[in-house]
């Protein structure tokens, strides 16, 4: 090969290598994030009560609630580019059921909604505002329902929810163990949501019968779910009974091969 | 005669494969004190071997886009029959070639193998293991995973340290200023077709090597230890009266393969998370940096060292000066005395490197 054509193939090979532009490169943070966090109190404190949010973990950001444009900051909170900025209290639950739109219907039904502009709490007074809590059953607490009310009634319907939580919780459990080894989870994942969130849509009911007799229903749901999973659970004892029969072949042929080594020798 | 025997004559009459066989193999005479520790090169041309035909198996289903890249590792996991077999092979296979390519060298090390006339023997397998740790990380961002974009981003962004080009060096690593879509292209260019073609020429040169200078005789069970080769002329080391690699120690060889495999199963099969955090089923998302993103065990004690050192220059001086001394080892240790315990000033500086190795390794995964 010539000089020439040889430096014509380097040439070639570090132009192709040259920093491209990606169309899909991203900021690694949004401009709300990096000038907030470095701002005191008020203006400061949200960032670090929305990282150990439930939206933190979903990447649900600033910009998905609040509006406006993530990627700049001149325009970060304008308007005309969708800036909301804080909800007043009657605006608070269609401000979250933007999202949310059958947790809002639920919400609207109960006793609390109806309580709405009233000194009835909005969607913020039991699952916070930036730090925002998964939904669970853990919400209904006496230190967080007596701030309003006596715990009586809630405590039933607690009791009554309590199983189907803790199932859902052991199946979510699983899942997420599985997730973690490679298994597309998927379909399982987005079964137990939505199985989820009709038990959720219960916690805002106040009909002892009716949270019972829903329970058994989502419960059924479960039972499917179970079965499920428990068909992974039998592929992956086979997968392991298979390992073994391979990693015992294995070291029996170390084995013989070691002793005709030591016959010949 | 069989008709085995009648194609066996055809060929052999025309290329003489029954010459070959009793030159490499029933007359290739080693060392009557080879020990186990020999067989570690030829459990490495297995690991490459499996790496290779897995690698290839992957490349029927997995696309190089990062739009679609993770999707179709885990359509590889969970769909394509066998998959997660042939998945797990190769990401285990990365770990554990590295482990036996570790031993390799450091056996090399103590019995002084390295020593004239064996200099490029040495500076060959010193290349190839970097070449193969550079294969590991570009194979580390092709899944497109949480753990793949974070754990390369930390990896490319270590070299902006360097002075003046540094900034530079990691926007043509990346191909762009972030980890992105241009960097997965680079990073699978270099994985599937550079890096592996690099690694078999090296290899060649390497088996080259060993056949031109013949393969050492151990230190173990002699008493004259030392390098016999003067460095006046060309010799090759043959050992009259040894044993033959056909059936002796082919069957060593087997013997040893065997318990490679049978470890490298015994994870596939057991502890198939072995190579994997959870992050690593988890798409990229480069608006989420995860809270504990770690290298690869055999580069926990390099991240440990830029973690502890004031600046990551200085880190990364440190360790671009320990990796040029054992690079140039044969040329700096130039004394014939091959036995370890011989050289104890030489065993206390490798069990010390050792423990040094092991010590940051640890740190780096508990801190």
């Amino acid at each position: 090969m010539t000089f020439s054509k040889a430096s014509i193939l380097v040439t070639t090979a570090l132009a192709l290598m040259l920093p491209a532009s990606s169309p899909c490169a991203e900021l690694p943070e949004t401009v709300c994030i990096q000038c907030h966090a470095s701002l005191p109190d008020k203006l400061g404190a949200p960032v670090n009560l929305w990282r150990k949010s439930i939206h933190a973990e979903n990447g649900i950001s600033c910009n998905s609630c609040h509006g406006g444009d993530p990627k700049n900051a001149p325009e970060a909170m304008s308007p005309a580019r969708g800036f909301i900025g804080v909800p007043s209290e009657v605006d608070t639950p269609g401000f979250c059921g933007r999202c949310h739109p059958g947790v809002l219907k639920d919400y609207q039904a109960s006793a609390h909604g109806k309580a709405l502009g009233k000194g009835g709490p909005t969607c913020v007074t039991c699952h916070g505002n930036h730090d925002i809590v998964k939904a669970s059953l853990e919400i209904i607490n006496e230190k967080s329902c007596s701030r309003c009310h006596s715990f009586d009634r809630a405590r039933i319907i607690r009791d009554a929810m309590q199983q189907t939580e803790a199932h859902i919780q052991g199946i979510d459990r699983r899942i997420s163990a599985f997730q973690a080894t490679g298994v597309d989870t998927e379909r399982l994942g987005k079964a137990l949501f939505a199985v989820r969130n009709s038990f959720h849509s219960l916690f805002h009911e106040v009909n002892v019968t009716r949270v019972k007799s829903e329970s058994s229903r989502i419960n059924a749901e479960l039972a499917k779910l179970d079965e499920d999973l428990r068909v992974i659970e039998d592929s992956r004892a086979q997968r392991k009974v298979a390992g073994g029969v391979v990693v015992a072949g294995l070291l029996l042929v170390a084995l013989f091969t070691h002793l005709l080594r030591k016959t010949f020798k | 005669m069989s008709w085995l025997k009648r194609l066996y004559r055809w060929v052999d009459l025309r290329i003489g494969v029954g010459e070959i066989a009793d030159k490499e193999l029933t007359g290739y005479l080693l060392p009557r004190n080879i020990n186990e520790w020999y067989s570690l090169g030829s459990i490495l041309l297995v690991a490459f071997a499996l790496q290779v035909v897995t690698g290839m198996l992957l490349l029927v289903y997995y696309v190089p886009d990062a739009d679609k890249a993770f999707q179709s590792v885990n359509f590889i996991m969970n769909e394509v029959p066998y998959g997660w077999l042939i998945r797990l092979c190769h990401a285990v296979g990365s770990n554990t070639m590295i482990a036996v390519l570790i031993l390799h060298m450091l056996s090399t090390l103590v019995m002084g193998s390295y020593k004239s006339p064996r200099e490029l023997n040495w500076v060959t397998g010193f290349l190839l293991f970097s070449l193969v740790q550079g294969i590991s990380l570009t194979g580390y961002l092709a899944p497109w995973s949480q753990l793949s974009f974070w754990a390369t981003t930390v990896a490319t962004n270590s070299v902006s340290a360097l002075p003046v080009a540094g900034p530079g060096m990691v926007e043509f690593l990346r191909g762009g200023k972030l980890v992105g879509p241009s960097t997965l292209g680079r990073f699978f260019a270099l994985h599937v077709a550079f890096l592996p073609l690099v690694i078999g020429v090296v290899i060649a040169v390497h088996v080259f090597l060993l056949k031109r200078t013949g393969i050492s005789t151990p230190p173990f069970g002699k008493s004259d230890t030392k390098n016999a080769w003067q460095g006046d002329s060309y010799r090759y080391e043959s050992h009259p009266g040894g044993i033959p690699f056909f059936p002796h120690f082919a069957l060593q060889d087997l013997t040893s393969i065997c318990i490679y495999l049978a470890i490298f199963f015994g994870v596939v099969f057991f502890w198939p998370t072995m190579p994997f955090t959870p992050d690593a089923f988890v798409p990229a998302d480069p608006f989420k940096t995860p809270a504990h993103i770690k290298p690869e065990w055999y580069f926990l004690a390099n991240y440990q060292t830029l973690k502890i050192l004031p600046n990551e220059l200085l880190g990364l001086t440190v360790q671009g000066v320990a990796m040029t001394f054992l690079a140039l080892i044969p040329f700096i240790d130039r004394s014939p005395e091959r036995h370890p315990l011989k050289r104890p000033l030489f065993l206390t500086l490798v069990v010390a490197g050792i423990a040094l190795w092991i010590g940051l390794t640890v740190w780096g995964h508990l801190s």
